[in-house]
C-alpha cells in the first residue's frame, strides 16, 4: 500500500471540498478591490463635493457597478488559474444570495426620488446610505451560508450599524447635513479594505488548499 | 505503523465516490443530485448507490421537491454525517502524522 495514500486523500478532500465552497481565495483580492474603489469614491464625492443626490447616486452606483465588474472578473481570474469553472453551483447560489437584497436596497433607496416627482428630498444622501449599507449587510449576510464564516459575519456588522445609524438619524443624534461621503468611504471603502487585509493576512498563515 | 487508526475508518466513507459525496457535502448546506454527479463525474446509477448507501448510515439526507414543474433531488449532511466525516479526516490526519519521519 502506498504510504501517501492518507495524504493523497486528504489533498483530494480539500480539492473537492474547495470546489464546492466559493473561491475562498479570491475573497481578499476582492475585498481590497472594494474597499480601494470605496475610498477613491469617497475622496473624489469629498473633493468635488459631488453633494447633490443626483451626483451622490450617480458616483456610489458607478461605484457599485465597477466593484461588481471587478469582483466578477477576479473571480473568473482565478477559477480559471485553478482549472475550474466559473460559474459553478456554488457562484450560482452566492449570486443567488446577493442580489435580492441590492436590488431591493437600491428600490427602497430610489423611492423617494420617484414618488418626489424626480425631487430628492433635502436628507436624501444620508437616507440612501443607511439604506446601501443595512441591504448590503443582508446580502452579505445571504451570501454568507455558502462562503467562509466570517463574511456572514461582517454583513452583520453592516447591518448593526446602519440600525444605529438610523436610530441616531431618527433621533437627531447626528446631523443630517453630515457629508454621507465620509459614511460611504468609512463602510464601502475602510471596512472593506480592513477584512481584505485581514483575509489576505490569515490566508497566507493558514492557506485553504 | 501502528494500524488501530486505519481499522478506524469509517467503511462507509473509505470509499472514492462517497468521499468524493461526503467532502463536496460537507463544504455546501446543500447539492442537487446533478451538481453532485457533475462535479464528481458518475453515472446517474452510480451516484444513486452510493447516496443510498450514505443515506441508510444516516449520514446524508435526501429531500425531493420541484423546480420550474421539474423533480430536483438535494442531498446534505446531516449532523451525525458531519460529525462522521470530521472523525474521518481525524483519523486520517492521525495516519499521516504517523507516517511523517520523525
Amino acid at each position: 500500500m502506498n504510504p501517501n495514500w492518507a495524504e493523497e486523500n486528504l489533498q483530494a478532500i480539500r480539492t473537492l471540498m474547495e470546489r464546492s465552497a466559493v473561491y475562498r481565495r479570491a475573497l481578499a483580492p476582492i475585498m481590497l478591490f472594494a474597499g480601494i474603489l470605496g475610498v477613491a469614491a469617497a475622496a473624489i464625492g469629498l473633493l468635488c463635493h459631488l453633494d447633490s443626490a443626483r451626483q451622490f447616486g450617480g458616483l456610489w452606483l458607478g461605484t457599485a457597478v465597477l466593484a461588481a465588474a471587478g469582483a466578477l472578473l477576479i473571480a473568473r481570474q482565478q477559477a480559471f488559474k485553478d482549472n475550474e469553472s466559473f460559474w459553478s453551483p456554488p457562484t450560482r447560489r452566492v449570486t443567488q444570495a446577493l442580489w435580492p437584497p441590492l436590488l431591493a436596497g437600491m428600490f427602497l433607496s430610489l423611492l423617494p426620488i420617484f414618488i418626489g416627482g424626480g425631487d430628492a428630498p433635502s436628507d436624501f444622501n444620508l437616507f440612501a446610505t443607511l439604506i446601501w449599507i443595512l441591504f448590503y449587510g443582508c446580502a452579505l449576510h445571504a451570501a454568507g451560508f455558502f462562503m467562509p464564516r466570517g463574511v456572514k459575519y461582517f454583513g452583520l456588522l453592516f447591518i448593526s450599524f446602519s440600525c444605529g445609524l438610523f436610530y441616531m438619524s431618527f433621533a437627531n443624534v447626528i446631523p443630517t447635513d453630515i457629508s454621507a461621503h465620509w459614511l460611504m468611504g468609512l463602510f464601502f471603502g475602510v471596512l472593506h479594505l480592513a477584512y481584505g487585509a485581514y483575509l489576505y493576512l490569515t490566508e497566507k498563515k493558514n492557506p485553504v488548499a | 505503523m501502528n494500524p488501530e487508526p486505519f481499522l478506524q475508518l469509517d467503511r462507509a466513507i473509505h470509499e472514492k465516490g462517497r468521499l468524493g459525496i461526503m467532502s463536496m457535502l460537507a463544504a455546501s448546506p446543500e447539492l442537487s443530485f446533478t451538481e453532485l454527479r457533475d462535479a464528481l463525474e458518475m453515472t446517474d446509477g452510480n451516484l444513486t448507490t452510493h447516496i443510498k448507501v450514505l443515506q441508510q448510515e444516516g449520514y446524508v439526507a435526501v429531500a425531493k421537491s420541484f423546480q420550474n414543474n421539474r423533480p430536483l433531488t438535494t442531498c446534505s449532511l446531516t449532523a451525525a454525517g458531519r460529525k462522521a466525516f470530521a472523525e474521518y479526516i481525524n483519523l486520517l490526519e492521525k495516519i499521516v502524522r504517523q507516517n511523517r519521519p520523525r
